[in-house]
């Protein structure tokens, strides 16, 4: 898996990505099981980086900064991990954290590592009309201006969300692999130059 | 009701920490009163503390300092804020100062007063 795929440094697999624009991964959140109760006061007290307000929220939020992330670690050994780039970023980061606790002497494990959600973004560079798609597409369209700026597409194949605004920015969230990041983007693309507005 | 616990860790916090284990060694003591002798002792030091400063902050200081660094370190339990800053510089009316490394403990007075 090509994990540091910095957009223009490498050539673009039009196979992949016939539209010529690759999404990048913004935000990847996973979960793991350390499977061991947790002291989550002797966690705040002894960990780095930590809040812990039980009256707000019933989970220690800690956070490192290589990988850049943030942890919410419950007393039921549960954590949830957010904030990754990529997979492999989003793992070594759990597994920094599950190290972390481990070395505060909880019996800490590392069981069913999942990523729950990946949230992609890209720009196709041409202002889109929105009321034109939210009306062709009116069965996976949600477009209220006055409630949210951006028009919500729920793809059915692959289950997933898009946000897409006037701009021709896009945002790609529900994917549990990238790949149907991916395919979600080439499958609304030829939609979107479908709908381009054309400027005065 | 919050709890104040950092000043235990104090030369009068561990004496007195120290006396009520040995009185609770020798029987003299109910191991129940000593733990409520020390939540007392947190909120007279929080109190005191917090009567001078505001006092202090409302008579006689008038300046602000800002403080800007690499933030190394948080931390907030027992709603007690912990930061220890790099490189900090305070800058208050007249002039700064730079300081390596400086930790700030922090709490909110409202929960002083109460």
């Amino acid at each position: 898996m090509a994990d540091h795929a910095m957009e223009g440094s490498e050539p673009i697999d039009l196979s992949r990505h016939p539209s010529g624009i690759v999404p990048t991964l913004q935000n990847i959140v996973a979960t793991v099981n350390l499977d061991c109760p947790l002291d989550l006061k002797a966690i705040a007290l002894q960990a780095r980086n930590a809040e812990y307000n039980p009256k707000r929220f019933a989970a220690v939020i800690m956070r490192i900064r290589e990988p850049k992330t943030t942890a919410l670690i419950f007393a039921s050994g549960k954590m949830v991990c957010t904030g990754a780039k990529s997979e492999t970023q989003s793992k070594l980061a759990a597994r920094k954290y599950a190290r972390i606790i481990q070395k505060l002497n909880f019996p800490a494990k590392f069981k069913d590592f999942k990523i729950q959600n990946i949230v992609g973004s890209c720009d196709v560079k041409f202002p889109i009309r929105l009321e034109g798609l939210a009306y062709s597409h009116g069965a996976f369209s949600s477009y209220e201006p006055e409630l949210f700026p951006g028009l919500i597409y729920r793809m059915k194949q692959p289950k997933i969300v898009l946000l897409i605004f006037v701009s021709g920015k896009i945002v790609i969230t529900g994917a549990k692999v990238r790949e149907e990041t991916y395919t979600a983007f080439e499958n609304i693309y030829p939609v979107l130059t479908e709908f381009r507005k054309i400027q005065q | 009701m919050a709890t104040f616990e950092l000043y235990r860790r104090s030369t009068i916090g561990m004496c007195l920490t120290e006396t009520l284990d040995e009185m609770v060694q020798s029987g003299t003591l109910s191991p129940e009163l000593a733990i409520q002798v020390l939540v007392q002792f947190d909120k007279m030091v929080m109190f005191f503390r917090g009567q001078s400063m505001t006092e202090a902050l409302e008579t006689q200081v008038k300046s602000k300092v800002s403080i800007k660094g690499h933030l190394h370190t948080y931390r907030f339990c027992d709603n007690v804020w912990t930061f220890i800053l790099q490189n900090a510089t305070f800058k208050a009316d007249e002039g700064s100062e730079n300081v390596g490394r400086v930790k700030i403990v922090a709490c909110d007075s409202k929960l002083l007063t109460q």
